[in-house]
């Protein structure tokens, strides 16, 4: 599978999480920010957050969900603030936020898990933690996930260089990935992949060389989107894909979300 | 008479002058030696190995080479608190060798293996994936040749490892050899207090 670079879409300030909602409007959070692009790579709106932003995601009823430190903001699709859970201990750093059919999913690097809420904002259970390290490997400092319709779980686990699944009550299924420094289908370095999105492959991001990468359900390489065009100092580039399968991936250096498109099946 | 006065007290200014310069400078030596005594130290913000930014380089191994003490009076020296204890550490396996049977790096990087590697906490020894590992320097064998400094460093590690001066090898020359030939500047002469600081903190002033 071969794809092309075909955007480059400027970040306008701050850059960490990004999600694409189900119109193909691109959602970032940086700075205290959420800025939202069509999908040309206009900025169509931009609200501020109450504390930094580190992640965002977009519900199916278009409600725009941001992590922060020690809370998640819920506003509409236009920037107006809902609501917000607070909490100190669960929601230390949210770098991740995805969605079940009826919860709500969040992942806490402070604490190396994922949280799962109820739609009200209700703990139910964590996800990622029950095993002998007390949670996922992450020394790069990001919980990233994404999930699938049937709303299993994929969290990136990359001091273990694997892609994880998990059910949403946080049963392990299983995983993809292995350690390789040669072979570019598997995963180098000390910690990778740092990022992971779900569509009809799993996509990941790696750092240090960066590089973004897709893989069936089975952990087989797809194909290699993108190596060489990021800034070689990136690290923790959040991905997204779009329902069109067009990959979205940030460049934490230049502040840019560059934009690939699959060229051959 | 007033003018033998006036030249006598000049004299006596002159010398009450001389004397005060004298221990002044002897009260100066003094000082620098109970308490601001400088010694070497490698500035980690601008060594080639740790400073952040500079990728695709090769350690400059001067350290090593221009030390004026056998086996260099530096070494890498792991901070742990900033260490990652990951499973596969770039600084200790070479990750661009053929993975092995367990699914790790087949070689070390390390050309006179000074680091050791044992997981700590409780160990599964089943998958080595699953253990916290801790990197320890064996300083008898370091020569402070930079290359798990470089591999250490953000983004492919957590910039734990630096290159530090040893002060029980450093003989403290006047004009540090390592410092005369430094393309970056990175060895520098700083007060004792600050040289113990964690590297690349530099204070105000």
């Amino acid at each position: 599978m071969q794809y092309r670079h075909v955007q480059v879409i400027d970040g306008k300030g701050g850059l960490r999480g990004i999600a694409v909602d189900g119109h193909g409007e691109i959602y970032a959070a940086g700075d205290s920010e959420i800025k939202v692009f069509d999908a040309a790579g206009r900025l169509m709106r931009r609200w501020p957050t109450a504390r930094p932003a580190q992640s965002v995601a977009v519900a199916g009823d278009g409600a725009v969900y941001a992590g922060e430190l020690g809370q998640i903001e819920i506003f509409d699709g236009a920037g107006k603030l809902r609501g917000a859970w607070r909490d100190a201990g669960l929601l230390r750093r949210v770098t991740a936020i995805g969605f079940t059919q009826d919860s709500v999913l969040a992942g806490d690097s402070a604490d190396r898990a994922i949280r799962r809420f109820n739609r009200g904002g209700r703990f139910l259970n964590n996800i990622g933690k029950d095993n002998p390290l007390g949670g996922l490997l992450i020394p790069n400092g990001v919980v990233d996930f994404g999930v699938d319709a049937e709303g299993i779980v994929f969290a990136a686990n990359p001091g273990k260089h694997r892609v994880e699944r998990y059910t949403p009550a946080g049963e392990l299924l299983g995983h993809i990935g292995r350690f390789d420094g040669i072979d570019s289908a598997g995963f180098t370095g000390c910690c990778n992949p740092t990022n992971v999105a779900i569509g009809d492959a799993i996509y990941t991001a790696e750092k240090a060389g960066p590089r973004a990468k897709a893989y069936d359900f089975s952990g087989n390489l797809l194909g290699v989107i993108a190596t060489g065009l990021f800034d070689a100092n990136c690290k923790n580039m959040s991905i997204a894909v779009d329902s069109r399968g067009r990959v979205y991936v940030v460049d934490t250096v230049k502040l840019a979300i560059l934009v690939f498109e699959r060229v051959s099946a | 008479m007033s003018e033998d006065l006036t030249r006598r007290d000049l004299f006596a200014t002159v010398a009450r002058g001389t004397v005060l310069v004298a221990l002044g400078g002897g009260a100066g030596f003094l000082v620098k030696k109970a308490g601001g005594q400088v010694v070497w130290q490698v500035n980690a913000s601008r060594c080639i190995n740790s400073r952040l930014g500079d990728l695709g380089v090769e350690a400059c191994n001067l350290c090593t080479t221009e030390c004026v003490v056998a086996l260099s009076a530096v070494r890498a020296v792991n901070e742990y608190s900033k260490c990652g204890r990951c499973n596969i550490c770039p600084a200790y396996f070479n990750i661009s060798s053929a993975v092995n049977e367990l699914g790790q790096p087949s070689e070390k990087l390390c050309p006179r293996d000074a680091i050791a590697r044992r997981p700590i906490g409780k160990v599964d020894p089943e998958d080595p994936a699953n253990n916290f590992y801790e990197y320890i320097i064996d300083e008898e064998k370091c020569d402070g040749c930079g290359k798990c400094v470089l591999k250490c460093k953000e983004p492919l590690g957590l910039g734990s490892i630096t290159l530090r001066v040893r002060y029980d090898r450093c003989v403290n020359c006047n004009r540090c050899s390592i410092s005369k030939a430094c393309p970056q500047d990175a060895l520098m002469q700083v007060p004792v207090g600050q040289a113990l600081q964690p590297a690349g903190i530099e204070r105000p002033g």
